[in-house]
């Protein structure tokens, strides 16, 4: 259980980020060659929320803090809720292509197709064009901020309850990339997204 | 108990429908259409340090573009709602959680009624809305001092016309729950209020023949049970087989919060069910208000009830 859960459980410590390539996930990819390569991508939308629950809020730019989050975002101020596995959950990330397939009712595994907006899915960065699940130990650019893929985010009961939506087998295994800031910036939608190695 | 999303909402409208009682419009600034909620549900309004208010919706529940609520100023309160009457002008944004619903209507009932107190009135009107336009056969009795001091009366009686039967002090009129007659099958009775009014429809209702199930209310305020003397037990978690051990002057909720688990709470009086559990064994003492007794054998508010010895919690 990743994703947006509800804190810590019993006789586990508090979330604590860790660098994006230690992790388990990272550390096995970022040895292998391969996967997709020669894309460009764009960043469509940016959302942050000041704390967990709270609904996001779109932004017209972001401060990225390498080591940290986005300025005013949750993961930043440490007032999210998330799994206590060690991972690395400074910016979130999700395809709009997994967004327009749960508007396909693609796969079928609820009652018909759910339109999750920008924001609903209650990841910082939505992009188009980037082949999130192939980017676990890589580092990429968006705009001049470069970002490490940690592992991939999974959907959770919390987000659905929040939604009130059944996302949580639709979204499984395309619900987006945690990642680390490497090197931060400002980023703006539009910004292009593109692979460093 | 399911997580709800925190909209920031801005203040369409703000009407005093009495001099203490400010009745609110809310409109999400981005958003033509809130989340859904049925007659009955209430809203969490965040304060700005982080305390929590709960408020009945009002509108109508097929009005999926604004949410109304109305706050009594309670100068002896602990200060929210002075905040909201003092802050909460049009083009304001406040804090306002997804509905949710403790308060419902009872979907097998032929026919329902009404008693509202002062600001009571909120959650019944909503209900109103929804049996009006549903056709379904009702009555509504309101209860203030004064017509001057009935918080949304005209919307009351728009919406209620000829069902409407109104009690007020001020012309010698005090509701007696006698004026809802014999229980007959299928009918339900739907209270909120001041806790003198509560008792006087749940034990006058009850000792007149009521089936305790059909008498519905909502309290406001945790209920007041001074004699009461909470003694120390021991919670088992189901799923690890862990014991905690509940002091008589902790709570079980802060004693599951200090392990590890982290159940919503949100006024931890017992009125709001935020922190709804299961349990499997055990004597529970329910000290709650909101959960319904067909749900005490299996549920509890972990806020405020505790356990004669020991119980095992479904966590």
């Amino acid at each position: 259980m990743t994703g947006e859960t509800r804190g810590a459980m019993p006789g586990e410590t508090a979330p604590r980020m860790v660098e994006a390539f230690a992790h388990a996930a990272g550390s096995a990819a970022v040895r292998v060659p391969g996967g997709a390569a020669g894309w460009v991508g764009t960043l469509t939308h940016i959302h942050i929320a000041p704390a967990a629950s709270y609904e996001m809020e779109a932004v017209s730019e972001a401060v990225c803090v390498a080591g940290r989050g986005i300025e005013g975002d949750r993961y930043f101020l440490g007032t999210g809720t998330y799994s206590p596995k060690p991972d690395v959950r400074e910016v979130t990330l999700i395809e709009q292509e997994a967004l327009d397939a749960l508007n396909r009712n693609d796969p079928p595994l609820q009652e018909g197709p759910l339109r999750l907006l920008p924001g609903d899915h209650r990841r910082n960065l939505t992009v188009r064009g980037v082949p999130l699940n192939h980017l676990v130990g890589r580092r990429f650019r968006v705009g001049a901020v470069i970002l490490r893929g940690g592992r991939l985010n999974f959907p959770c009961r919390y987000l659905e309850e929040l939604l009130g939506m059944p996302v949580y087998l639709p979204l499984y295994n395309r619900s987006g990339l945690n990642c680390g800031i490497e090197s931060g910036g400002v980023i703006r939608p539009g910004d292009a997204i593109a692979l460093l190695d | 108990m399911t997580a709800r999303l925190i909209m920031k909402l801005r203040v369409a409208d703000a009407v005093a429908t009495t001099p203490e009682v400010l009745h609110l419009g809310l409109v999400h600034p981005a958003r033509p259409e809130l989340p859904a909620w049925t007659a009955g549900a209430h809203v969490d309004l965040r304060l700005p340090d982080g305390r929590v208010r709960q408020y009945s919706l009002c509108g109508d529940p097929a009005d999926r573009g604004r949410y109304e609520i109305a706050i009594k100023r309670e100068e002896a309160g602990r200060g929210g709602s002075a905040w909201a009457h003092d802050t909460l002008a049009p083009g304001a944004f406040a804090h306002v959680s997804a509905p949710r619903n403790n308060f419902p209507l009872d979907p097998d009932a032929r026919r329902h009624l009404l008693v509202a107190g002062g600001i009571g009135v909120t959650p019944l009107l909503a209900m109103a809305r929804a049996l009006s336009a549903s056709g379904a056969e009702y009555a509504f009795h309101l209860c203030a001092p004064s017509p001057e001091q009935a918080p949304l009366l005209a919307a009351v009686r728009t919406v209620c016309g000829p069902r409407l039967s109104c009690w007020f002090g001020s012309e010698g009129r005090r509701f007696d729950p006698d004026a809802l007659g014999p229980a007959e099958p299928g009918t339900h009775v739907y209270a909120c209020g001041p806790q003198r009014l509560m008792d006087a429809v749940q034990s006058g209702l009850v000792a007149r023949g009521w089936p305790v199930e059909r008498v519905h209310s909502e309290h406001f305020a945790p209920l007041r049970d001074e004699s009461f003397v909470p003694e120390p037990f021991e919670a088992r978690i189901a799923s690890t087989g862990q014991v905690l051990h509940v002091p008589a002057d902790r709570s079980l909720l802060d004693v599951l919060r200090s392990a590890g688990f982290d159940l919503p709470s949100s006024c931890e009086l017992g009125v709001c069910g935020s922190c709804e559990c299961g349990y499997r064994d055990g004597t529970v003492i329910h000290r709650d208000a909101v959960l319904p007794h067909a749900k005490r054998r299996s549920r509890m508010m972990p806020c405020v009830s505790r356990a004669r010895d020991a119980v095992t919690l479904d966590l």
